[in-house]
């Protein structure tokens, strides 16, 4: 912009008038220039305070601080007492900033006036008391209780606080419902599955990666998301130096692009890569010998075709290794893998010996996005069994498991559930998990896991039964679930629906009451556990700033506030429980209140890691309650290397398994319970395998939505490194920022196109591109990217809200900005582990110009 | 007397922009507006090569203090608005500037439109005569009235604008800047002057950003240029100095490669 005169003159004006008033400091237009030598620099920082609590924008679950200047939360730092983060965060901890002073958040209870509901439909939501808004929650809890019906009110957990016991599990339990229904399996459960099947730990892996020699980053960016982000952020620019880092991810994400090794699988094949590389890993003789065992002869009888007799080899700490050879290995060459892999032959020879000579310190990293495909179970198992293999389970510079967190766990409610409650909360759930089709093996026991996205399925089937009630909180699942548009009927047929939140979501244009909530990490309390860096820690959630609105916390005040409303009414039951069990540990005092009892049963959890005996023993050492909101974090001792070697996994024969007897065990009772076999348990759940193969982990080919003749370019789904969960699109920064995902532009959406492809399609950069699945149609601008397979289509999730705020929406309520993947990538659920499905290249799409 | 100046090593950093973001909580910047970006940290990405030889580079930036300042030569008022401190920094005073654009025009680091003049960013932003700053804070929209907040009613119950505001004091400029005037990074003397990094370089995840007195062979900064070749930007489209060429002076330097260069195992 050139300047102009007529604002030249207006600042010339308003420059005289300052200098009138305040004589020469403001001469702008002095002739003679004011030495600088004889100015006085000064500067500082106005006063403030650094206050402790814990950042929930990815499951890292940071300790954090925040500076606290007027009462207003002003920066945000990592801990400086964590051993996770090392006292840094990543983006998404200052972008919180913009969450808790967010100009959409809700700031009173609402109820809706509009009874038609629907996607565009105004609620017409007004606003009402609190005192309104539980009496009608509670008088609808008794009128399901006295009809028999308590099983018909569901609970949705979406993202939580370890406190989540007292709204998620007591509640539910206690009134009588066996649906309690959490958020985890729509993006985890498959990973864990390999991890379970074959280690028997069913969580996430720890990584010694600052004394790794071998770094296989398979299907996730930690630099991103998966657990570590600010410590992996920190040492990755070292590990580079020290180790070979190899990336496994179509995409080139930001671990490819600074890694040794790019290995641009084709969706879905990671099987494939990761049996081949378990081939050359034998045929080289590369295992790990201390770990895996060896050959009686100590002469390598692994060659490629031919079988090996069980009796030759001696295993020490794993089981099963001959069978997995005979069954699935022997065949799985590097040249059989190679066109199926779209990875080079020699790439393949190249990492697994690197990986080999490495061994045992190599750290396979298994994300997301080799485990979320409709047969991702078994995918997940083989690339976590390359850990055995070479050893690397528990061992210095290998994946690990997670030292003892000195926390409480929920009291038993047991004592507190009438007739009612113990005959109702046993019912079939409403995910319908421990149905043929779904196994949910969840930690080897059928129908244990929660099938998540499957609920919607539940709803809209009546099967088991309808739903007449539900409480959700902080969830979204009509934007935050594949085949998002299922849930968007689900969520008009429950003919009451209370949505606990900070924002007016997509899910929330469904509700009929809503309840406004605290920001985590700024205005509420609770406590995480997590792990990292070898060291487990407990970390504490408290309030840094007064609530902005008149909100509550969702997890402990809200439920309260509830079990004083169904006491009034003549069930106490859940009122005795959160008073008799929830006490605090210091005074034995009994919470008379929803704030008290927020503060006293946070403290009753964390007490063993500040007011016990136990938090010193397992770690820090704290004195007592005031050191411990200091500090905010209380650290484990360091994780001990080989800790489950001698016989002590988790598994049935306590062994690592690359037979898995673990999951034997758990799809024959699958069968049984349903009276048939595992061979027909299995293709119902869409794999391929038959027989002793449904035991090892093994190549199943991808299963895809859409064929390939009508829908040509196989989809991929990413998450935008600024994400909060899905919560950090009404925040301007979202976008301003988002050409921090690598291939991605600043306040757009972009679908990402080889320039190949794009070509053949006559596209040029920057056209408007209509996208075609068999779930739904977007049109979208292509940017034309080399980070990307030809023959697939990447797209950053994150935005296309159609509700939320005015900057996450177009038009609030009604036109979304950017597009949601959900809405193209189509329903489907891994069964085994009741993971929804992301990945894989699921999604078949059809590009055409607009 | 030191002259301060920056270090990035690129194969420590990740291109997360935590750094950028950090900034804009110290600092209060606004959002981007009218091809201004109002980053005073921002970042160059840069993809080369075909598939699967992709090179991908990020590359954060922000202003240069050059020694030879071209934007301090440009400024018309006396004394300078834009002026050198004897440290080295390149500090900008925002009482003198009568937002005449000068600065802008003649910073090779800068652009009156970053979209108009296809660059990556521009070092000095400026804000617009006829807005007030922050208009995010100051929009009354609620979207749905009488139950959600909006920006205006958020700030006034935080109290400031922006709500987040961290409040600091510098003899030469606010920690909100005015309509009317141009701005930039200014290494953060505010806090370098009581002893802290500059906000990017204490909240860099990755530890990829050194700051230091380059005149002291002792410093992390001059450590980190003996250990390196060192490379140094030319313009805000992401062209380096060619060697031997001085451009203005810059005295933020770039080591190493965003992908890593040593040798596979």
């Amino acid at each position: 912009m050139e300047i102009k005169r007529r604002d030249f003159l207006k600042v010339s004006v308003a420059a005289g008038a300052a200098m009138a008033l305040t004589g020469p400091s403001l001469n702008a237009f002095a002739a003679v220039p004011k030495p600088l030598a004889g100015e006085k620099v000064s500067g500082s920082t106005d006063p403030g305070k650094w206050i402790a609590s814990t950042c929930q924008g990815c499951t890292t679950w940071c300790p954090v601080e925040i500076f606290v200047q007027n009462g207003r939360a002003v920066k945000v730092r990592g801990n400086r007492y964590s051993m996770q983060n090392l006292g840094y965060v990543c983006p998404r901890g200052h972008l919180s900033l913009q969450q808790v002073y967010d100009p959409d958040r809700i700031k009173v209870p609402m109820k809706r006036t509009n009874p038609q509901k629907g996607r565009g439909v105004d609620p017409k939501f007004v606003p009402i008391t609190w005192d309104e808004a539980l009496n009608t929650i509670a008088d609808k809890m008794m009128e399901l209780r006295k009809a028999g019906e308590s099983h018909k009110y569901l609970l949705m957990r979406g993202r939580y606080t370890y406190m989540r016991d007292m709204i998620y599990d007591a509640m539910t339990k206690i009134y009588g419902s066996p649906n309690n229904i959490s958020h985890s399996a729509i993006c985890a459960e498959a990973e864990n599955f390999g991890a379970f099947y074959t280690e028997g730990m069913w969580g996430y892996r720890d990584y010694d990666y600052n004394k790794t020699k071998y770094l296989v980053i398979w299907g996730c960016d930690p630099t991103n998301s998966n657990r570590q982000v600010p410590l992996f952020i920190k040492s990755f620019g070292e590990v580079l130096d020290k180790a070979t880092v190899a990336v496994v991810d179509p995409r080139m994400q930001t671990t490819a692009s600074k890694a040794h090794e790019w290995l641009p699988i084709i969706p879905g094949q990671d099987g494939a890569l990761a049996t081949a590389i378990a081939h050359v890993i034998l045929t080289e003789g590369l295992w790990n010998k201390e770990f895996v065992g060896d050959f009686k002869d100590g002469k390598n009888q692994f060659k490629a075709g031919k079988t090996v007799d069980e009796a030759a080899f001696v295993e020490k700490e794993t089981s099963g290794l001959v069978k997995w050879w005979n069954i699935e290995l022997k065949d799985r060459t590097p040249e059989w893998a190679a066109p199926i892999t779209g990875i080079p032959k020699e790439q393949i020879i190249r990492v697994a010996k690197g990986m080999g000579k490495a061994a045992p310190n190599v750290i396979v990293w298994l994300g997301p996005g080799a485990a979320m495909q409709v047969r991702g179970g078994y995918s997940a198992m083989a690339i976590h069994a390359l850990n055995g293999l070479l050893g690397a389970v528990d061992h210095e510079g290998g994946t690990l498991g997670g030292a003892k967190q000195a926390a409480e766990h929920m009291p038993k409610v047991d004592k507190y559930q009438d007739d009612i409650a113990k005959k109702h909360s046993k019912m079939q759930k409403i995910d319908q998990r421990g149905y043929k089709h779904l196994p949910a093996l969840h930690q080897g026991k059928p129908g244990d896991g929660v099938v998540t996205n499957n609920t919607a399925t539940g709803i809209l089937e009546s099967d088991p039964y309808d739903i007449k009630m539900a409480i959700g909180y902080m969830n979204n699942f009509t934007f935050s679930c594949t085949g998002a548009q299922r849930w968007e009927k689900a969520m008009e047929k429950i003919p009451f629906f209370v949505h606990i939140t900070t924002n007016v979501a997509e899910i929330t244009q469904y509700a009929d009451i809503v309840l406004p909530a605290a920001i985590t990490k700024y205005e509420k309390w609770g406590f995480v556990k997590q792990k990292q860096n070898r060291h487990a820690h407990v970390s504490l959630i408290q309030p840094v700033i007064k609530p902005m609105w008149d909100v509550k916390i969702d997890e402990t005040e809200i439920p309260f506030l509830i079990a004083e409303k169904l006491k009034e009414r003549g069930f106490s039951n859940l009122y005795d429980y959160y008073t008799h069990e929830l006490k605090d540990p210091e005074t034995g005092l009994a919470p008379r209140n929803a704030k008290e009892f927020a503060l006293y049963s946070v403290k009753y959890y964390t007490y063993p890691a500040w007011g016990k005996e136990d938090g010193a023993k397992l770690g820090d050492k704290i004195n007592g309650w005031e050191d411990y909101r200091n500090r905010g974090v209380w650290n484990s001792k360091p994780y001990e290397y080989k800790k489950r070697w001698g016989g002590k996994f988790g598994t049935v024969t306590k062994k690592f398994e690359f037979y898995s007897e673990t999951l034997k065990k758990a799809l024959k009772a699958h069968a049984e319970k349903h009276k048939t076999n595992v061979d027909d348990i299995l293709e119902t759940c869409k794999y391929t395998a038959k027989g002793e193969l449904a035991f090892v982990p093994h190549y199943e080919p991808p299963f895809r939505h859409g064929d390939v003749k009508d829908y040509p370019f196989t989809f991929i789904d990413y998450k935008s490194r600024l994400n909060r969960e899905g919560r950090s699109q009404n925040a301007p920064w979202y976008y301003e920022f988002h050409k921090v995902d690598f291939g991605d532009l600043s306040h757009e959406d972009v679908i990402h196109i080889n320039p190949a492809d794009a070509h053949k399609l006559g596209i040029k950069d920057g056209d408007m591109v209509k996208v075609t699945s068999v779930s739904g149609s977007f049109i979208i601008k292509a940017h034309l990217w080399e980070g990307i397979r030809p023959g697939t289509v990447a797209k950053c999730y994150g935005q296309g809200h159609w509700a939320y705020g005015k900057t996450a929406s177009k038009e609030f309520g009604k036109t979304p900005r950017g597009v949601n993947n959900n809405e193209i990538m189509p329903f489907d659920i891994e069964r085994l582990s009741g993971a929804n499905v992301r990945n894989g290249g699921f999604t078949g799409v059809k590009i055409e110009k607009a | 007397m030191p002259k301060y100046g920056m270090v990035i090593d690129l194969q420590k950093c990740v291109g997360c922009g935590a750094c950028a973001l950090a900034c804009k909580t110290e600092n209060n910047t606004q959002d981007r507006a009218k091809g201004q970006t109002f980053n005073w940290a921002d970042f160059i990405y840069k993809a080369e090569g075909k598939f699967p030889n992709v090179k991908f580079t990020a590359m954060p930036v922000l202003c240069n203090h050059c020694t030879d300042a071209a934007c301090v030569k440009a400024c018309p008022v006396t004394p300078k608005a834009m002026h050198k401190h004897e440290n080295g920094m390149t500090i900008h005073n925002m009482e003198r500037c009568i937002g005449c654009r000068q600065c802008q025009r003649a910073c090779p680091y800068s652009s009156e439109d970053v979209d108009k003049s296809k660059a990556a960013y521009s070092v000095i932003s400026f804000n617009d005569f006829s807005d007030e700053v922050h208009p995010f804070y100051r929009d009354k929209k609620e979207v749905v009235a009488g139950c959600t907040a909006s920006g205006a009613e958020i700030a006034q119950k935080a109290g400031d604008i922006p709500p987040h505001r961290t409040l600091y004091k510098h003899s030469d400029y606010a920690s909100v800047r005015v309509a009317g005037k141009v701005e930039k990074c200014m290494f953060c003397e505010h806090r370098v002057l009581n002893g802290e990094q500059p906000y990017c370089v204490a909240s860099c995840p990755a530890g990829a950003r050194i700051f230091g007195d380059l005149n002291d062979p002792n410093s992390e900064v001059s450590k980190a240029l003996k250990a390196h070749k060192a490379v140094q930007l030319a313009n805000n489209k992401g062209e380096l100095l060619k060697p031997g060429e001085k451009g203005t002076q810059p005295n933020v330097y770039y080591i190493r490669g965003f992908k890593v260069t040593a040798k596979k195992a």
